[in-house]
């Protein structure tokens, strides 16, 4: 077999930062090299930022900026941006909202002008709110069917309770109806402001050029709103711990073909000191093709498609979960397999040097193809900006993890916790209850809010 | 628009090579000329079986096509439809011959490692993906009762690529080595090199590798009748909350005349909210939730869908009523002048983001394959945007008014299940075997 060589080096670009006197901040990549130009507003606040009463009001409240603005109506706005060819998406995560814009570079400036005008100017008229409320209690009403969001929000919840990321970001069906359009532009006011907001912008595009755009748009003269609140920041809050020791949430799906299984638990946040040894040992567990769980329930057994785990890592707290779906006739077997497989990983010296030099070797070599595209840059970028991480992250990602030794897989595989966790189980109940009981933990049943 | 070296080799494996070195990156991409279409009837859903055992390793392989690439720094998939299946992987330069490797392999000596545990074992795991992506999702038997609407018994796009249980259960080891021996040889398949590699540095290494596998011509081009569209109404009961009309059209080929204007046509009737339907079914009356249209393009023809899920409320034959017009107002009056500016601004520039990524499926070495495959010219890209940029009003209105007769579509309704009255009237149920 041929020989490979050593990982390339990962030397993320200079970033120029600027920032202007209403307080934004611009981050610029120059890369003549790149066909696209990419750009996003970062605001630092989401679904963690409902309050508590009204779960999905930011998301709804990020959904209603391209619903008209500066002076277009929606359909206008969607003209607008279709005759420049450029395209806009607006991402809402429990830590952030994200808008962003892909353009050609003969096209960015005027996109940006567009870009400026939703997020500085947008319209939050009643008939707006109401058809995008409608069309969002319609989607809830689809999602109760669609079992990977069924099983997401029974394990967000079981996860972290009543801690802001329990809820799913498009909220509840109840919260929804309760909500006004009054609601929607204070959530606007109190929480889109320049002196938070960050513009990162990656291309074609010098950051002079990228100044000048800026200066040209509704981004220069953006003041924001002052209220009585101090500048609304991240959520900061550690969750509980609510699971003690391991429970199976049932929710019930006569007939179903297979059971959608989440199991997991309360994990650590992006800034950990454990990055690097944990992103290591999910590898090896769950978090590639040849990793233990895939070759035991896949390639051994053939009862699923397919397994992944992760630790999902937000702001202020993260999860591990372990994600899959397997035919309904072995839910009991995958679920005792799934704990096993936790439980078996966390013993010193369980990782082979092998499986360790062949995570280390998959994770190093391959970083570089995550630094293709001028999205790739503006979301490693919005990462950055998420979670208050050194510019250097990215050029350390290679040496910081080819220095993880077995002592680090030791000292964090206490990060897995099969004895205090969720195992969510979306299947048939009936047929799944008996082997579930057998396993040994309590089921209890679920039906999680939409 | 993306500059190319070609080679063939004495065993009939065309070569393309892509060079740029903007970042240390080579994707490598093999497609094999068959896909569901060369399937037979009662084995459906093989090439995509052989497709998964493709990575379960070779002679020299032994432990399977996942351990060595990833432990290179390859992202490694492949695909399968009912045209052709390809397989590739993004390594770093310094892996590339290590993915040449792997793939001659695979091409050449797959035989020997085939079994019988391998095939039983990946069998089971795509019934799998069969449960998870379709039989488990909602909406998702559809496709299947449209594929049947659409083309008649014998057509081989009648069934969907992902097979039938039936067949999946009757398949057997001595089947995938016939479909191996058959389809899976170097005069059958194209393999593209783009990225950090020169064209002299590479092609020695590639008849080095693959020289000596040996080939044979390719299949001779299928010939099967074009389907004639009719009027047919069925309906499915399924998992979900809202009910959905799909009604489609058999339409021109891929690259056929007919078959950009139709694409087109797909955008400005249902793709995003500055489309008619967008803005009469869901912005101003507020009667449905989503919709789409598309034209669906395949090598022996393609057909056309529209789809709309109904707002609480809504029936479906107002839908279909409201769809109807939207397509005679269009086959009658054709598109406005700002409708066919703004068609050639996104086609200008979805060219430009399709040449962004060098690897993963729709990389630019997957479009090199997917021009050669079907012009046998890999750098058809300026030729593709000029089909776009060259529609014109009256072209559009043609199309439409010769392909999509709302009077002879194929109209299918997905209601929830216990609510069949909640269906197109004089629907019949779908097949119970999909």
């Amino acid at each position: 077999m041929p020989p490979v060589g050593p990982p390339d080096a990962v030397r993320f670009p200079p970033v120029a930062r600027r920032r202007l006197e209403n307080g934004l901040a611009v981050w610029t990549i120059t890369d003549a090299a790149l066909p696209v130009v990419s750009a996003a507003v970062m605001v630092p606040v989401g679904s963690a930022q409902d309050p508590v009463e009204r779960p999905g009001l930011i998301s709804l409240t990020g959904d209603m900026l391209d619903e008209g603005a500066g002076g277009r109506d929606a359909i206008e706005l969607a003209e607008a941006l279709a005759g420049l060819g450029s395209r806009l998406a607006i991402d809402i995560t429990p830590d952030v909202t994200a808008i962003s814009i892909g353009a050609v570079g003969r096209r960015f400036a005027d996109t940006l002008g567009l870009l400026a005008d939703i997020v500085t100017k947008p319209h939050f008229q009643a008939a707006d709110f109401e058809r995008v409320r409608d069309l969002r209690l319609n989607r809830l009403k689809q999602l109760t069917q669609s079992v990977s969001t069924v099983a997401d929000r029974a394990f967000a919840t079981a996860v972290f309770g009543d801690h802001p990321y329990g809820h799913g970001t498009m909220g509840t069906t109840r919260s929804l109806q309760a909500m006004t359009l009054d609601e929607a532009r204070a959530a606007w006011e109190r929480v889109y402001r320049p002196s938070t907001a960050i513009l990162v912008v990656v291309g074609g595009v010098t950051d002079d050029e990228v100044m000048q755009a800026v200066k040209a748009s509704a981004l220069d003269r953006w003041e924001g709103f002052s209220t009585p609140d101090a500048d609304p920041g991240f959520t900061e809050k550690t969750p509980d711990l609510v699971l003690k020791t391991p429970v199976i949430m049932l929710v019930n799906r006569p007939a179903a073909p297979q059971s959608e299984l989440r199991v997991g638990h309360l994990g650590p946040p992006r800034r950990t000191p454990d990055y690097h040894a944990l992103v290591t040992l999910n590898a090896v567990l769950g978090g590639q093709f040849t990793s233990r769980l895939n070759r035991n329930l896949r390639e051994t057994r053939g009862i699923t498609y397919g397994v992944r785990t992760a630790f999902d890592m937000q702001r202020s707290a993260g999860s591990f979960i372990c994600d899959t779906s397997v035919q309904a006739d072995a839910t009991a077997v995958a679920v005792r397999e799934i704990l096993s497989e936790c439980r078996a990983i966390r013993e010193p010296g369980a990782v082979t040097a092998d499986e360790l030099a062949l995570a280390q070797d998959s994770l190093t070599r391959g970083y570089v193809r995550h630094f293709e595209t001028a999205s790739q840059f503006t979301r490693a970028l919005v990462e950055i900006a998420t979670h208050d991480l050194a510019l250097d992250t990215f050029d350390r990602f290679v040496p910081e993890v080819t220095a993880v030794g077995p002592e680090d897989l030791a000292r964090v595989g206490a990060a897995l916790r099969p004895d205090a966790c969720a195992v969510v189980v979306v299947g048939d109940a009936a047929a799944s209850r008996p082997s579930l009981e057998a396993l040994g933990l309590p089921v209890v049943d679920a039906d999680p809010e939409f | 628009m993306v500059p190319y070296t070609r080679a063939t080799l004495a065993n009939g494996l065309t070569v393309i090579v892509h060079e740029s070195h903007r970042v240390p990156l080579v994707a490598v991409n093999v497609w094999y000329h068959v896909g569901s279409r060369h399937e037979t009837a009662g084995l459906t859903g093989l090439a995509h079986l052989f497709e998964h055992l493709m990575f379960e390793g070779a002679q020299h392989q032994p432990r399977g096509y996942f351990e060595p690439l990833q432990r290179a720094g390859a992202s490694v998939n492949g695909s399968t439809s009912p045209d052709r299946t390809n397989y590739w992987e993004t390594v770093p330069s310094s892996a590339l011959r290590l993915a040449l490797w792997m793939e001659a392999d695979r091409m050449g000596w797959m035989a020997p490692a085939l079994t019988d545990a391998r095939f039983r074992t990946q069998r089971d795991v795509v019934t799998n993906e069969r449960r998870e992506s379709y039989e488990n999702r909602p909406y998702g038997r559809a496709s299947f009762a449209l594929l049947r609407a659409l083309f008649p018994e014998g057509h081989p796009y009648r069934w969907p690529t992902i097979g039938s249980v039936e067949d999946l259960a009757r398949a057997t080891l001595d089947d995938a080595r016939a479909f191996l021996a058959r389809f899976y040889q170097p005069g059958n398949a194209s393999l593209v090199v783009a990225g950090d590699v020169t064209p002299e540095a590479v092609l020695p290494q590639i008849e080095e590798l693959f020289g000596h596998i040996p080939g044979s011509p390719p299949a001779p081009p299928m010939r099967v009748p074009a389907p004639t569209p009719r009027r047919s109404r069925t309906w499915l009961e399924d998992r979900v909350q809202l009910p959905r009309l799909y009604l489609a059209w058999p339409s021109p080929a891929i690259f056929a005349a007919g078959d950009a204007e139709l694409d087109l046509a797909g955008d400005l009737l249902g793709n995003g909210r500055t489309s008619r339907l967008y803005r009469r079914l869901i912005h101003d009356r507020r009667v449905a939730t989503e919709v789409a249209a598309s034209q669906a393009s395949r090598y022996l023809g393609s057909f056309f869908q529209v789809v709309a899920t109904a707002a609480p409320g809504t029936s479906l034959a107002t839908l279909e009523a409201a769809i109807g017009e939207e397509i005679a107002r269009l086959a009658s009056d054709g598109p406005d002048e700002t409708e066919m500016a703004r068609g050639r601004a996104q086609a200008e520039s979805a060219f430009v983001y399709r040449v962004q990524s060098l690897g993963g499926f729709g990389g630019i070495a997957d479009q090199l394959n997917t021009y050669y495959y079907h012009r046998r010219e890999p750098d058809w890209f300026d030729a593709d945007l000029a089909r776009y940029t060259a529609v014109s009003r009256q072209g559009i209105q043609e199309a439409v008014a010769t392909w999509l007769d709302p009077a002879r579509a194929a109209a299918l309704s997905v209601v929830p299940a216990g609510s069949r009255d909640l269906a197109l009237a004089d629907s019949v149920q779908a097949a119970d075997d999909l």
